[in-house]
């Protein structure tokens, strides 16, 4: 028995938590599409899956849900997250964890799990998802999905709330690379609201589909067995399609992920400072007190441990003494890392690797993780992240009913060469959906 | 003594710095929008105006100018900063290296660079039982920093500075008049080795008095043979004496990150283009070193107003300097409402140069821009008068004048009114006094 839109909008929010929020009702003659809850939008709150913006409705859209509205969408939920984005499995989320639609008790990935769940879950929907090192490509390889991370300063952040702001990028989730396809354009864009998107070359009509693709060694070290075989099996079929696929190196991978965690946390250190309780969110303390008394009670009460985490990590990155050996030197990382994918990019259109070293793992698994483990899962998606280069993670085999996702990084502002090679790919690789628990 | 000074200004723009919140007067959180209230979501976008201002005050100061300007995170937990972090300029000020003249010494200027305003916290209620409030109106408001090299030797000469500096900024872009309450400076001072920084001292005066309380309180403590301790102390208004700001064992650490959210701006060509008004001081010590006047003279001159500079310059191109300035500054100046006018300025120059160039009397030049004023006068009458005559009279009526004269000199200057007002400008002054005086003299 088939669900309609609606119910199967209201199923994913009761059964698999991938949504905060729902609509009651559809408009007639709107696409549907859903928010990550770290984006702002009237009548919605905004809670970014932290307790401590509890109650934050917003008196502001987005500046990426305001044109997708324009441009005849319906906005139908927010979905659950890792809170201010911090996690790779969205086990961080103060408003439910999603989960796997292919397996229950499997993570949906993170920090947009949520949008992972929704894309995979309601065919034709949209979800919008929020990258910072890996947050659209992992839950769209777990998923099963399609997930684009645009160029960093591609989609305008305003209305977004801030993990780190010279990495997050708004992006989105789908069954398919045409529902992205059509909608992408209305999205990107320069605004003046956020000047960091207003230094793009325009969006070309197409794109052209790469010929000669990398694959770096590093990046098939350490991987799962199942994933490293539906990877090469996936490499095998794009042989077959004609591209070219060769193996390189690429030493300085190893370097982008203690450099993005330094930029990254220090970025969100600075960003969470503004929640003390005073203007918005929660303040559950008594007023009669010194303000720093106040404001400690308020956070220590309100965020979760990852951000308690990040915030202290971050901030030790910035203090004198080691913000050079640590944020200045990230700096000078990034721009290294820039410098030997444009070499790369010299002799291939695209680089290629796994998105994930694992299939979407179990919550107990998860448990037991430390943190540094957890890290660790995201070697694969943050090159790209740090880099601001525009990614696509497209599922490639399935293992045992799991999905496996490959990740095609190209150079900045070629967004549209990826949709091309991702809409060819889906001309030869039929994608498999779970059937949806009641 | 060493006084180094780092001064806050609010520069006149019509918006905030990074939203367009209005910046004038008004109720408590009237002003405010996601912005400028570091609502989750928004983020800063910059005003380009007071980047202009800005980049304006840094070539007044004749400081380097580099090429591409970032801003930077300044963290910090307070109840007035909305984002608990403040965006300034770190490591990439707009200007440094500049300097500015002071009655004839440079002072040093380090660095000029653009941050944003927090909000206000008013505190009311009696002691203990107060209530705080804050008002997120000033919040995001342009300010640009201003800091001095220890140039400054006496807290007259650090008052004196500032006095000058918001002078020639008011001219240069219209920064408002800084008065007592407004502006807002923290200073270094150092009697021996140790220098003990002052914060947030507000208004001219108070900086005065912590200044003076701290040379006295440093000289007393070396001349006593004990160690001056590197501190921050805060100077209280009411019992007038600075005081060790305890709260803080440890320098506060900043942990500056550069603000992504902006990128960078790349401000050479624009810092290039702008005009730079000759303001006030400049245009003081110009005039006094071109046309030979006095530095004071020429300072009330230009003080005054910068037309009247205008009308000075414009009479120095037809007569001597000298000339141009006694009518400058005598009858022009005391009639400037009704002679600012320019429409009236060809006349003015004319009759100052019929007087120079002897056609005319200066009493007569002086009725005529009298009567160029508006100023009720008598019509010139022409035709001849016997001087002579009309002193003889008047003596001859008044016989106590000379008498008077007989005792004090100045008794003279009745005579001279009379014929002067009788006279209506037919006769130069001088040919009136020294008539005066030889029939006086005569008498004797």
């Amino acid at each position: 028995m088939s669900l309609n839109t609606l119910e199967l909008v209201q199923l994913a929010h009761r059964r698999y938590r991938a949504f905060t929020e729902v609509v009651t009702e559809l408009e007639e003659g709107r696409f549907h599409f859903s928010a990550k809850d770290n984006l702002c939008a009237n009548g919605f709150q905004a809670r970014a899956g932290s307790a401590i913006l509890e109650g934050y409705t917003p008196p502001f859209d987005a500046t990426a849900i305001r044109r997708l509205k324009e441009a005849g969408g319906q906005l139908v939920g927010k979905t659950t997250m890792d809170e201010f984005g911090f996690g790779t499995f969205s086990v961080n989320s103060a408003h439910g964890i999603p989960l796997n639609p292919f397996d229950l008790e499997r993570s949906c990935g993170g920090s947009s799990g949520g949008a992972g769940a929704a894309a995979c879950l309601i065919p034709g929907h949209l979800a919008i998802g929020v990258s910072t090192g890996g947050s659209i490509s992992g839950p769209a390889s777990f998923c099963g999905v399609v997930g684009l991370t645009p160029t960093y300063g591609r989609v305008s952040r305003y209305g977004l709330i801030d993990y780190g702001n010279s990495l997050d990028k708004v992006g989105l989730l789908s069954r398919s690379s045409k529902q992205i396809q059509e909608r992408f354009r209305a999205m990107a864009g320069p605004d003046p609201k956020d000047p960091t998107s207003c230094a793009q070359p325009p969006l070309p009509a197409r794109g052209r589909m790469p010929d000669s693709i990398a694959v770096p060694s590093q990046a098939l070290v350490g991987l799962n067995p199942a994933v490293l075989k539906g990877f090469q099996e996936a490499l095998g079929r794009l042989r077959e399609m004609g591209v070219s696929v060769s193996e390189i190196s690429m030493p300085s991978l190893r370097y982008a992920l203690p450099a993005y965690y330094i930029l990254a946390t220090s970025e969100a250190s600075t960003n969470l400072a503004r929640y003390c309780g005073m203007r918005f969110g929660k303040r559950e303390q008594e007023l009669n007190q010194h303000f720093n008394d106040f404001f400690s009670g308020v956070r220590s009460q309100g965020f979760g441990d990852e951000a308690k985490r990040r915030i202290l990590l971050g901030t030790f990155c910035r203090m004198v003494g080691f913000r050079s050996r640590y944020y200045l030197k990230s700096l000078a990382v990034r721009q290294m890392l820039i410098h030997d994918y444009r070499e790369v990019f010299q002799g291939h259109q695209a680089v290629l690797t796994p998105t994930m070293p694992f299939l979407p793992p179990r919550f107990e698994d998860v448990g037991h993780m430390t943190p540094l483990e957890t890290f660790s899962a995201d070697f694969l998606t943050v090159p790209p992240n740090l880099t601001g280069m525009p990614h696509l993670s497209l599922p490639c085999a399935y293992s045992d009913g799991l999905p496996i996702g490959m990740q095609v990084v190209v150079d900045h502002w070629k967004e549209m060469d990826l949709m091309e090679m991702a809409s060819q790919w889906e001309g030869n690789f039929p994608y498999r959906f779970p059937e949806v628990m009641e | 003594m060493r006084i180094g000074l780092e001064m806050h200004f609010q520069l006149p723009t019509r918006s905030k710095l990074f939203c367009s919140c209005p910046t004038g007067p008004a109720e408590p959180n009237h002003h405010i929008c996601p912005v400028c209230l570091g609502y989750p979501g928004s983020r800063p976008s910059l005003n380009r105006k007071a980047l202009e201002v800005g980049l304006s005050i840094a070539r007044f100061l004749g400081c380097r100018i580099e090429e591409r300007v970032w801003f930077s995170r300044k963290t910090y937990f307070y109840p007035d900063l909305p984002k608990n972090f403040q965006i300034t300029q770190y490591e990439s000020p707009l200007g440094t290296e500049g300097h500015f003249d002071l009655n004839g010494r440079r002072i040093g200027i380090w660095r000029v660079h653009l941050e944003e305003d927090p909000g206000r916290i008013r505190r009311v209620g009696r002691s203990g039982e107060e209530v705080s409030f804050v008002d997120y109106n000033r919040s995001g408001i342009p300010l640009v920093e201003i800091v001095t090299a220890p140039d400054l030797t006496s807290p007259e000469e650090a008052r004196a500075f500032i006095d000058q500096l918001v002078t020639e900024l008011r001219a240069l872009c219209g920064l408002e008049a800084q008065d007592e309450q407004t502006v807002r400076v923290d200073a270094n001072i150092s009697v021996g080795e140790e220098r003990v920084e002052i914060k947030n001292v507000q208004g001219l005066r108070n900086l005065e008095r912590a200044l003076r309380f701290e040379a006295n309180r440093q000289t007393k403590m070396l001349a006593a043979g004990k160690r001056v301790v590197l501190e921050t102390r805060r100077f209280d208004e009411v019992r007038k004496v600075t005081i060790s700001a305890r709260e803080k064992e440890t320098e506060e650490d900043y942990g500056y990150i550069g603000e992504p959210d902006l990128g960078e701006f790349l401000v050479g060509e624009m810092a290039r283009g702008l005009r730079i008004e000759e303001t006030p001081l400049v245009r003081a010590d110009r005039l006094a070193t071109e046309y030979g006047i006095s530095k004071a003279t020429a300072k009330v001159m230009v003080l005054t107003s910068a037309r009247l500079a205008d009308l000075f310059e414009r009479l120095c191109a037809h007569v001597p300097p000298e000339q141009a300035l006694t009518w400058t500054t005598g009858p022009i100046s005391s009639n400037w409402n009704a002679l600012r006018d320019e429409g009236l300025w060809d006349d003015l120059v004319t009759i100052v140069q019929d007087e120079a160039e002897g056609r005319i009397t200066d009493n007569e030049a002086k009725r005529r821009i009298l009567s160029l004023a508006g100023v009720q006068v008598e019509e010139a009458t022409v035709g001849d008068m016997d001087l002579g005559g009309t002193i003889a009279d008047f003596i001859d009526a008044h016989p106590e004048v000379l008498a008077d004269y007989r005792r004090n000199p100045k008794a003279v200057n009745k005579v001279i009114g009379h014929v002067m007002k009788e006279s209506q400008g037919r006769f130069a002054s001088k040919e009136v006094v020294e008539a005066v005086r030889k029939e006086m003299d005569r008498r004797l």
